[in-house]
This record gives C-alpha cells, sequence and structure tokens, in this order.
C-alpha cells in the first residue's frame, strides 16, 4: 500500500514535466532519426525516397564533414578549458571580501545577457579594427592583426568570444557551489593556518565537484552546439575552416536541402558527444563528496 | 603594507572586470551614431547623446506591445519550469532506481542535441498536434510557452538535481515522521532549501527565454504576437544591417534583463557565508 | 530574510501587473483578427524577405485594406534565415497566402506549392524574360529589377580607363600608385564572388546551356576561355587592391563614399547606403569588361509567388493583392518611391531614379543587358563553395587566378553531386 502510494507521488511529481519533455524534444528528434533513412529535401509534398543507411556511409567519405567535426572538437576542448578557468578564478575572486566583487560579479556576468547575433558582429569590430590599431600602436602586429582572416586563429578567435559570453554564466554556477559550502568548514581552516592554495585545493574544490560536473557538462553541451555566434563572427570562414558542427548540419538541410543526409550526420554527432559527455559526468560524478 | 595589497586587489579586479565589459562599449557608442561615423570611427565618442535612434527603435520594433509579450511569455514559462522542474529533480534524486536514472539520463542527453536539427520536425508535430486537438501551439503565446518550458526542462532538472544531492537526508526524515505527505515536505521543508540554485534557475532560464530568436520566429506569425528579439529583425535587411538602429533596439532588449539581474543578484549575495543548509 | 521574501513577492506581483497591463493592451487586436478570419478571402499573409521595405509594405496593406476591405497581414523576418522559415511554414498549414521566391532554383523546389498564374492579366505587363517562369508556367511576379557592375567615382575613373582587361590592370595599378584602392569588393559571399562570377557564365551565348553542360561535366570552367580572362581579372585584384576578406560590407560603402576607393562592385541596390553620407563626387555604372563585355548584368532578386495550397477563395485574394500592386496608381506609386524598385513591368512608369538605378533602368529599357546567370547556379553553392573557395584564393598569395578557376570548378561540382 506504502509502495504504491509512493509511485502516486512518484508520478505526479515527475510526469507533468516529462509529457512536456517529450512531447517537445523527444518525439521530433526520433522523427529527425526517421529521416536520416531517406533521401528528401525537407518539402512536405516533395518524395521521400528510403536508402536504408546509405546515408550514414556516406558520411565517412565526407571530408568536409570530418573536418567539421574535428574543428569542433578542437573548439570544444579549448573553449572548456578557457570557460572554466575563467568563470571559477571568477567566482572565487568575486566571493571574497573584496569590496569591488559585488561590481565585478555583474560586469563579468553582463555579456551572458547580450544574445543572438549581434554579438557576434561587435566582436568582428574588435578583431578588424580594435587589434589592428592595437598592433599598430605596439608594433606587435604578429599578436594584435585581424584574427578573423587566418585559418587558426579564427578559430581561437571563437574560443575568445565564447568564453567572454559563458564565463558569466559558468561564474554563477560556481557561485552557487561555493555558497552551499558551510562558511565555518572554510573558517576552521583559516584559523589552522591553511594558505589560499590549500583551503581552494583540499576543502573547496573537493566540495565544488558537483560544481564541476555541472559546469563541464554544460561548457561541452554548449560547445558542441554553437551555432549564432558562428555564423555572426566568422561565417564558417576563412575557407571553411570555422564551420563548426551546427552550422555544417544547418547548410547541409537548408543549404545543400539534403534533410536525410543532415539528419544522419546530427545522429552520428549526438552519439559521438554523448559518449564523450556522459563519460565525463560519470567520472566527475564519482568523485563528487557528498555531504552528510 | 597589508592595507596596500588588498586595494591593489581591489583595483586589479576592478580593471580586469572593466576589460571584460568592454566590449559593450561598442554597443552603446554606436547606438548614437549615424552611418558615416561608425564608418570613420567604431570607437569614438558620439557627436552627441540624443535617443532619436532609441525612439525609432521603439517605433519601429513596436516596442511596448512586444516588451507584453516577452514578459508574459518569459515570466510564464519560467515560473512553470521552476515549478516542474524543481518537484521532478527531487523525486529523482531521492528515489535512486532504474527509471530515476533513465529519466535522469534522457533529459541530460538531449542537452546535447542542436536545436537547428530538430526544429523542422518539432514545429510539424506541433501543426499535427494543432490540427487533431483544435490546441493551438503554433501562432500561440501559450504554444510557445509549453515548447520553451519543454526544451529549458532539460537544464533546471540537471541543476536542481545536483543541488538535491547535497542536502542532508535527515531533515526530509524528520517531516515524514510528523507525518507530513511528499507534497507538504516538499513545499515546505525542501523547496526553501533550494533557493540560491532556484535563483540561478531563474536568472538562466530568463536570460535564455528573454533572448531566444529562433523558436519563437518559427512559432510565432502575428505581428501583434512578436517578442522584442523578433521586434528587432527589421534593422537586418537583404543588404544592409542598420547598425544604431540595430545596438539601440539591442540596448533595450537587454535593458529589462539587466533590471531584473540586478535585482535577483541580491538574493546571491544574501546567500553568500549564509551556506545552503544551516 | 523576511525582507528580502518580500521584495521577491513584490517583484512577481509587479510582473504579473505588467502582463496583465500588456493582455488588456493586445484584446483590440486580437479582436480584429477573430472578425476578419470568418470570411476566409478577407485575408491574406504575405511573408516576404526583402526586410529594407517591410514598412512600406506594410503602410501599403493598410490603404488596400481601407479601398477594398480585405485584411492584408505583412510577415518578415531577417534577410538571412528567410527560405528555411518559408520552407518551414510551408510545411505546416500555416503557411502565407503570398510569398517571395529569389530564383527559379527556388521554385523548383517549391513546385508544388506554386500557382499558376499564366492567364492572369497583370502577367501581360511583365517586362520581356523578367518574369519568373517554370517549365513554361509564369510563377512569379518580380519585385523590380536590380543591376550591378563598376560602380565608380567619376572625379577618379573614366569609362575609357576600364574598358578591357589591358586598361583595367593599369588603371588598378596607377590608383595603386596613388594611394587609392582600385576596386572594391567585400567580404559578404555575394560581394566578394557570388555577383561578380556572374560575367564569364552570362557572356556566354547560352548560359542556360552552358551551365548544364558544366553541371553535366562536360566542360570545366579552367578550359573556357572567359573563365581564364575572369582568373586574370582576379589576379590583378589581388595584385593591387586591398584584401576584401578584410572589408565589411558598410566599410566598402565607406571607403567608396569618402574616396579611399575608386570604384566597388555593387548593384544599384546601394546607393540608399551612399546616400548616408555627404557625397562630393558623381557616381555612376559600368559594365564589367570581361572580355570587352559593355553591358550591365541586370536581373530579377526577388518575385512575388502565390501559395496555390490554399482554398481557392484566398488564392483568388492573393491574386487581386497582386494584380493591384502593380496595376493601381496608389501600388505603382508605392513600387517606384517607396520601395526604391527599378519597375521591371512595362506599364510603370518610373522618374526622378538615383543615378545608379537610373544607369540600370535604361539599360534595361534599351536591352542592352547581360543576364543574371546566378539565378541558375545550383542552390546555394555561392554561399556553401564558391566563397570558400574565392577566400582561399584572396589568402593564399601564391595562389594564381587559373588556379582559383579549378578550384570553382571543383567547388561547383561539389554542389551538384
Amino acid at each position: 500500500m506504502a509502495k504504491r502510494k509512493n509511485w502516486g507521488w512518484y508520478a505526479l511529481f515527475v510526469v507533468p514535466l516529462l509529457v512536456i519533455f517529450v512531447t517537445v524534444v523527444i518525439v521530433p528528434f526520433i522523427i529527425g532519426i526517421f529521416y536520416s533513412f531517406f533521401e528528401w529535401d525537407g518539402i512536405r509534398s516533395n518524395p521521400m525516397m528510403p536508402v536504408g543507411i546509405e546515408n550514414y556511409i556516406q558520411l565517412f567519405s565526407d571530408s568536409r564533414f570530418l573536418d567539421s567535426a574535428w574543428i569542433t572538437i578542437k573548439f570544444t576542448v579549448l573553449a572548456v578549458i578557457a570557460v572554466n578557468v575563467v568563470g571559477l578564478t571568477f567566482a572565487l575572486l568575486v566571493t571574497s571580501k573584496l569590496r569591488t566583487a559585488n561590481i565585478a560579479r555583474t560586469f563579468v556576468f553582463m555579456p551572458y545577457l547580450i544574445g543572438g547575433l549581434l554579438l557576434g558582429y561587435i566582436w568582428k569590430f574588435v578583431f578588424s579594427d580594435v587589434f589592428v590599431m592595437i598592433g599598430e600602436w605596439t608594433g606587435l602586429d604578429t599578436i594584435f592583426f585581424n584574427w578573423l582572416m587566418h585559418p587558426d586563429y579564427a578559430l581561437y578567435a571563437l574560443v575568445i568570444v565564447f568564453t567572454w559570453q559563458m564565463a558569466g554564466y559558468i561564474m554563477i554556477i560556481y557561485i552557487a557551489g561555493i555558497q552551499s559550502i558551510p562558511g565555518e568548514v572554510i573558517e576552521a581552516a583559516k584559523i589552522d593556518g591553511a594558505s589560499l592554495w590549500q583551503r581552494n585545493r583540499r576543502i573547496i574544490f573537493p566540495l565544488l565537484m558537483p560544481s564541476f560536473t555541472i559546469s563541464l557538462f554544460l561548457t561541452l553541451s554548449l560547445g558542441f552546439k554553437i551555432y549564432d555566434t558562428n555564423l555572426s563572427l566568422t561565417g564558417g570562414g576563412p575557407a571553411n575552416a570555422t564551420e563548426l558542427f551546427a552550422m555544417n548540419i544547418y547548410n547541409e538541410i537548408f543549404g545543400y536541402a539534403n534533410y536525410g543526409y543532415g539528419q544522419a550526420k546530427a545522429v552520428i554527432f549526438f552519439i559521438i558527444i554523448a559518449v564523450i559527455s556522459l563519460t565525463q559526468v560519470y567520472i566527475t560524478k564519482k568523485r563528487e563528496v557528498e555531504m552528510q | 603594507m597589508k592595507r596596500a595589497g588588498k586595494i591593489s586587489q581591489e583595483v586589479l579586479l576592478f580593471i580586469v572586470a572593466l576589460l571584460f565589459l568592454s566590449p559593450i562599449y561598442i554597443i552603446i557608442v554606436n547606438s548614437f551614431k549615424d552611418r558615416q561615423s561608425l564608418y570613420e570611427n567604431v570607437l569614438a565618442f558620439p557627436d552627441s547623446f540624443s535617443l532619436e535612434y532609441y525612439a525609432q527603435a521603439m517605433e519601429k520594433m513596436n516596442f511596448m506591445s512586444a516588451l507584453g509579450n516577452s514578459l508574459y511569455i518569459t515570466i510564464i514559462s519560467v515560473i512553470i519550469i521552476v515549478i516542474l522542474s524543481s518537484m521532478t529533480a527531487w523525486m529523482l534524486a531521492r528515489n535512486d532506481n532504474i527509471l530515476s536514472r533513465i529519466i535522469f539520463m534522457g533529459f541530460i542527453a538531449t542537452m546535447l542535441i542542436p536545436f537547428q536539427t530538430i526544429m523542422m520536425p518539432l514545429i510539424q508535430l506541433m501543426n499535427n498536434i494543432m490540427g487533431a486537438t483544435g490546441i493551438p501551439m503554433l501562432n500561440s503565446r501559450e504554444g510557445l510557452i509549453f515548447m520553451h518550458v519543454g526544451f529549458n526542462s532539460a537544464i533546471s532538472v540537471f541543476l536542481y538535481h545536483g543541488f538535491v544531492k547535497s542536502i542532508p537526508i535527515s531533515l526530509e526524515e524528520a517531516a515524514t515522521i510528523d507525518g507530513a505527505s511528499k507534497f507538504g515536505i516538499f513545499w515546505r521543508v525542501i523547496f526553501p532549501i533550494l533557493k540560491p540554485i532556484t535563483v540561478t534557475v531563474l536568472i538562466i532560464n530568463v536570460i535564455s527565454i528573454w533572448n531566444d530568436y529562433l523558436l519563437p520566429s518559427l512559432v510565432l506569425r502575428d505581428t501583434a504576437l512578436r517578442t522584442i528579439p523578433l521586434s528587432t529583425f527589421y534593422f537586418f535587411g537583404e543588404f544592409t544591417i542598420q547598425w544604431n538602429l540595430a545596438m539601440a533596439g539591442l540596448m533595450l532588449t537587454i535593458i529589462p534583463i539587466v533590471i531584473f539581474y540586478a535585482s535577483a543578484q541580491r538574493h546571491i549575495i544574501e546567500g553568500i557565508g549564509e551556506g545552503a543548509v544551516k | 530574510m523576511k525582507a528580502s521574501k518580500k521584495t521577491l513577492a513584490s517583484l512577481i506581483v509587479i510582473g504579473f501587473l505588467l502582463i496583465l497591463a500588456a493582455c488588456g493592451g493586445d484584446d483590440s487586436v486580437n479582436g480584429n483578427n477573430e472578425g476578419a478570419e470568418e470570411g476566409s478571402a478577407n485575408k491574406i499573409t504575405i511573408f516576404q524577405s526583402k526586410v529594407e521595405i517591410s514598412d512600406q509594405l506594410q503602410a501599403l496593406a493598410k490603404e488596400y485594406t481601407e479601398e477594398t476591405g480585405v485584411e492584408v497581414e505583412v510577415v518578415g523576418t531577417t534577410g538571412d534565415d528567410y527560405f528555411q522559415q518559408l520552407q518551414i511554414q510551408l510545411n505546416t498549414d500555416q503557411g502565407p497566402s503570398i510569398f517571395s521566391l529569389q530564383h527559379v532554383k527556388e521554385a523548383e523546389k517549391l513546385e508544388s506549392y506554386l500557382y499558376d498564374m499564366s492567364d492572369e492579366d497583370y502577367v501581360a505587363n511583365i517586362a520581356p524574360n523578367m518574369e519568373l517562369a517554370l517549365d513554361g508556367k509564369v510563377v512569379g511576379v518580380p519585385y523590380g529589377v536590380e543591376g550591378f557592375g563598376l560602380v565608380y567615382n567619376k572625379d577618379l575613373v573614366s569609362p575609357e580607363d576600364v574598358a578591357d582587361l589591358d586598361s583595367f590592370v593599369s588603371t588598378l595599378e596607377k590608383l595603386n600608385d596613388e594611394g587609392i584602392n582600385g576596386l572594391g569588393l567585400a567580404q559578404d559571399a555575394y560581394f566578394l564572388i557570388g555577383h561578380i562570377s556572374n560575367y564569364p557564365f552570362s557572356i556566354q551565348d547560352d548560359h542556360f546551356e552552358f551551365i548544364d553542360q558544366l553541371s553535366a561535366g562536360e566542360v570545366t570552367m579552367a578550359e573556357t576561355p572567359e573563365f581564364q580572362e575572369f582568373g586574370e581579372f582576379f589576379d590583378a585584384i589581388k595584385a593591387n587592391t586591398k584584401n576584401p576578406l578584410d572589408v565589411t560590407y558598410d566599410e566598402e560603402i565607406g571607403d567608396f563614399a569618402t574616396g579611399k576607393t575608386a570604384m566597388i562592385h555593387q548593384g544599384n541596390w546601394a546607393y540608399g547606403m551612399l546616400e548616408e553620407y555627404d557625397l562630393d563626387f558623381e557616381v555612376g555604372m559600368l559594365p564589367f569588361p570581361l572580355n570587352g563585355n559593355d553591358k550591365l548584368a541586370v536581373g530579377v532578386g526577388n518575385n512575388w509567388a502565390i501559395n496555390g495550397t490554399k482554398d481557392e477563395s484566398e488564392i483568388q485574394a492573393a491574386s487581386d493583392f497582386i494584380n493591384w500592386l502593380v496595376s493601381s496608381e496608389v501600388g505603382q506609386r508605392y513600387i517606384v518611391e517607396e520601395f526604391g524598385f527599378v519597375p521591371a513591368m512595362t506599364n510603370i512608369e518610373a522618374n526622378d531614379l538615383d543615378p545608379l538605378s537610373q544607369a540600370v533602368f535604361e539599360a534595361s529599357n534599351s536591352g542592352e543587358t547581360i543576364p543574371w546567370a546566378q539565378n541558375y547556379y545550383p542552390a546555394n553553392v555561392v554561399p556553401n563553395d564558391m566563397t570558400p573557395a574565392a577566400q582561399d584564393f584572396f589568402l593564399n598569395e601564391e595562389m594564381t587566378g587559373q588556379e582559383f578557376i579549378e578550384n570553382l570548378d571543383v567547388a561547383w561540382q561539389k554542389s551538384v553531386k
């Protein structure tokens, strides 16, 4: 009896959200997988030809897709490191007793408030005007030139903009984590004479493991999915050097009108990143210290 | 000596933070310039701070109507998200069985799907639901709210889930012995403890829903239903971008959210030192 | 703690009040919509991609409603994501009654949605060869004609300076020595390579046939003389002008308007931006002298099409609107004065055009034009394949024009595979 009642509560708490979630995300995703076995241009009234797994086979000889997948992984690794280092550093700084902490927190978070395409356009000004200007003033024109013109540096430019935008977001999550650490624990460590680094290394970081799990996973998923900034900052150029994954699929589906093939790409890439990300979650979760 | 060190730390943090903010300077100054002055120097101070372009942008965007739509959609979505995802996350975290794990994995795995790859099936599905049941999923603000809840549930459940696990279970056990129902325990005991993460969930969802362009652009067709980001499309022409209006429009988009963030932030500060668990 | 709860509560209350206020404001609008939807042909929806005319089109729609009682709703989106939006809208039952199409490739894709306008009266007035046709049926009415070529500063360049490859090259060199950028392109796909790539196609005897042969692999660009010379033009451009990848569209226009650039490859649409500067020189438009070509490239950028899957009364209402747009005095005045189009209809007069539009209009009327071959390119070959090849060319110092043309061959094959 009690058990059945428990299931009733379980259903009451979980089912409403689950229904919405399945309708909005899961079902369309499954429909997408279904389309990946067809050759179709994405127009409802035009014919869909079943081609089995041919779309999937074709993928592995598509050099533009393979390049794009590789660039995306490279970008994501760099972005995850940069965002988390910057975000965590600021989180530690702004939860300290510095008086400028409040204003710094607001400033760092501000870029995240700006959504969408315009952000990339603004950074385009920064790289093509400000960087060039700094290069001319300081004579360091091997560092400060228009990064967007260089196939490698354009990717780094994307990492910088992404970090700029996301560090504040990740900072908030670390702040929430730091706040949940009881103040007495840190005070006790201070009284025991632990240095700042020791306190971080021995007390704060282990207790922050849940925040690490969340932040790493979030940056991974945001990095893999990046589209808006990619489009407005580099447009995939120069010469496809920064055509990240979401843009590659988008171009396949809406540019080349290969709907089925584009969906096949999406499925394969989803599997790859799911394996990577879930491994990461599994590893970091195992290290979490549960506070009892 | 120690004092001097402290002051230099303060100054350093301030400068770094200011540097972080600096690209926003470009938005602000150029929302006051005409095309020629923008071309001559992107970084220069504008000749005057006339609000001309803001007035123009507001008029073109039909700002008050768009603001109303954005507020309605964002507030309702976020309230629903907070209520449903905190409940779900708590249940999933506290009933660690195979079903919970599958559901939780389902939520987080979908965070890896780029929206661009499912938008077309999504809209088709919503169209079919609409045809079959008559519920206005498309071209209605409520339909959009439904979809926002679906897309933002994963991250919210994910955030709550991690936090719930750090709450000692003993609190709930005490309440259970007192005879409270699950519902009562959740709302009276657990939800107040979740406050710091609720603030985080609020902030993140408000921002992503407020700024979203792609989903509303697919769902809302009537001019009268447009949200603020949708209204800025006027400034992005086939061949030209009207920079001053686009920048002014962007400022108008982010000002409400800056106000929201500034007020929500106080609740984060309160949490500092206090700790979530007492 | 208590105080914070109070502020949180008051924030929520304020939020709800704002919602209520907003809802109150909306009611009148919603009420109107519902009233109109009862009779289906009382309302049509237009979805179109040219953001530049959104406001004006809305004003026009209002006038139409006042005159006829038919409500016209104008829906817009940013220029970039229009076609994808249209595709998704058409896949639902929410599709528009009238939408815009850029060229025949888009029409082919949406063939099953297109209403055959061939028998409508207004089709007869479309200027020769300017209608959007598919399998002998007219499926689109042009917005207007547009043209591109070398937009030049009359103080710095005269027509005989750019009459053929040799004079073109020596002009670029001379201007370069004087510290003036001879020719400005911009980094955007169409301004970098899309428009300018038309010439070697358009001056073929039959560019449709040529493109078909090219797609079938029967000919290559690299072995075609017009393309070889086009490669030489690009060699000269790379050697003597500012790297276009470093130039945004705004900068291209700004550099030209301030006399730092002598010529830009642009169309008559650019005048709208030039007007925002105080020009102290006269501008004109010259043909791009590939193989001694002396004609401007004139074509149609956008067309009105009717959604043939709607019910008959809605199709009729949509057709009536287009008829009114191109035949009534009000509609025609809007096309020329408010939209700023060079009319593509023989029954519309155009006066007081800006200098670039005037050049296009004269060329178009006299028939001294070459076609826009790009309207027959494989879908999206410009942004997806040709642009990366052009970026490669401008980044890589050593690459020659001929190699660039070979890369364009590769790019082309990729998009037709």
